[in-house]
């Protein structure tokens, strides 16, 4: 089967499924480190996520400009997937049947209340602040990392985060990767592990 | 969620955006690098994932195509668009394709059952109820 170059500016189905077909070593590789950690934070598993994105993009639910590199346009697809489905967990209720007489029309429905009360907002916060020191703790040697990652938390990004720390480039990506590269020791499935 | 929970996740996931960006942003030699040190086996688990993802999109497709969602059904003809004469012809189509039920037929007729317009309207349109029909563009205007 021969690709259609309609001169469109999106890849067909066929062509979307020859360039993933057709990815390296590395590229696959890298779309599951992806995968990986966009599930950090949410508990579905990786490959999960990278299976509905590559389904997303073969049956054209989702579909990639010619411009762009399959592999980001895959990694945004994840990345787009692995929000909605946090926020479905977030919105799904929590529901029970419950018969009190054992008839049909004496079914009552319970939905959670799914706001969140003081105490979970707490725990949240709390839980939250327990992680961000243990994250720094992992470069309690590195002053330099421990600077360049408060500056990601706050916002910061780009050459704004760059300056802010004095770091070329190249020093920053070579910084950047070992922040990366302790999570994914400390961390290797999720936030708590 | 209250405005201090949802910076509390955003912080996590700027931290998460900056993760995905290094990945991308890695050499191909350092990522296999990675992966060899520290026994990675990705590269084999998205491209299985990749396969079961073509998988079930090639069976939803024949699912489709077996069965086309209600908006994408081809809309079954207007018997009654047809003029006398050709519903009969289409009756005749159908019956010499199947002699039994025109064998059945000609006894019904031979009784002197002839049949009137209406039973070969009504005889296409239970036919074509039942799936059997071999139907073919009307001129809606001929009747």
């Amino acid at each position: 089967m021969q690709p259609r170059h309609s001169g469109a500016s999106l890849l067909t189905q066929v062509e979307v499924k020859r360039s993933i077909s057709d990815l390296t070593a590395a590229d696959w590789l890298r779309l599951h480190k992806v995968a990986r950690a966009l599930c950090r934070a949410a508990s579905f598993e990786a490959d999960d996520l990278l299976q509905e994105a590559f389904q997303r993009a073969l049956d054209g639910t989702r579909q990639c400009a010619r411009t762009l590199d399959i592999v980001y346009f895959l990694a945004g697809v994840m990345r787009s997937i692995a929000s909605d489905w946090r926020k479905a967990r977030k919105r799904r209720p929590e529901m029970s049947l419950i018969t009190e007489t054992g008839s049909l029309q004496d079914v009552v429905l319970q939905v959670r209340d799914n706001s969140p009360i003081a105490d979970e907002v707490l725990a949240v916060n709390e839980e939250t602040a327990r992680l961000k020191a243990a994250i720094f703790a992992l470069f309690v040697d590195d002053g330099l990392a421990q600077r360049l990652l408060a500056g990601i938390i706050d916002g910061l990004a780009g050459a704004q985060l760059r300056s802010l720390i004095g770091l070329s480039e190249t020093e920053f990506a070579s910084k950047r990767r070992l922040i990366r590269r302790r999570i994914d020791k400390a961390y290797p499935k999720d936030w708590t592990s | 969620m209250s405005q201090k929970n949802k910076g509390q996740s955003s912080r996590l996931d700027r931290l998460t955006d900056t993760i995905v960006e290094d990945i991308l942003a890695s050499s191909d030699a350092d990522l296999l690098a990675e992966a060899a040190a520290d026994n990675d086996d990705g590269a084999t688990l998205a491209r299985r994932a990749f396969e079961r993802a073509s998988r079930t999109v090639a069976v939803r497709r024949m699912a489709r195509a077996k069965n086309p969602p209600p908006g994408r059904r081809p809309s079954a003809a207007n018997i009654r668009a047809l003029d006398p004469k050709t519903a009969r012809g289409w009756l005749d189509a159908y019956l010499a394709s199947d002699p039994e039920t025109a064998g059945q037929l000609s006894r019904a007729v031979r009784r002197g059952n002839k049949l009137s317009d209406e039973d070969v309207y009504g005889m296409l349109e239970v036919l074509q109820q039942r799936g059997v029909l071999t139907e073919k563009p009307i001129e809606q205007s001929r009747r």
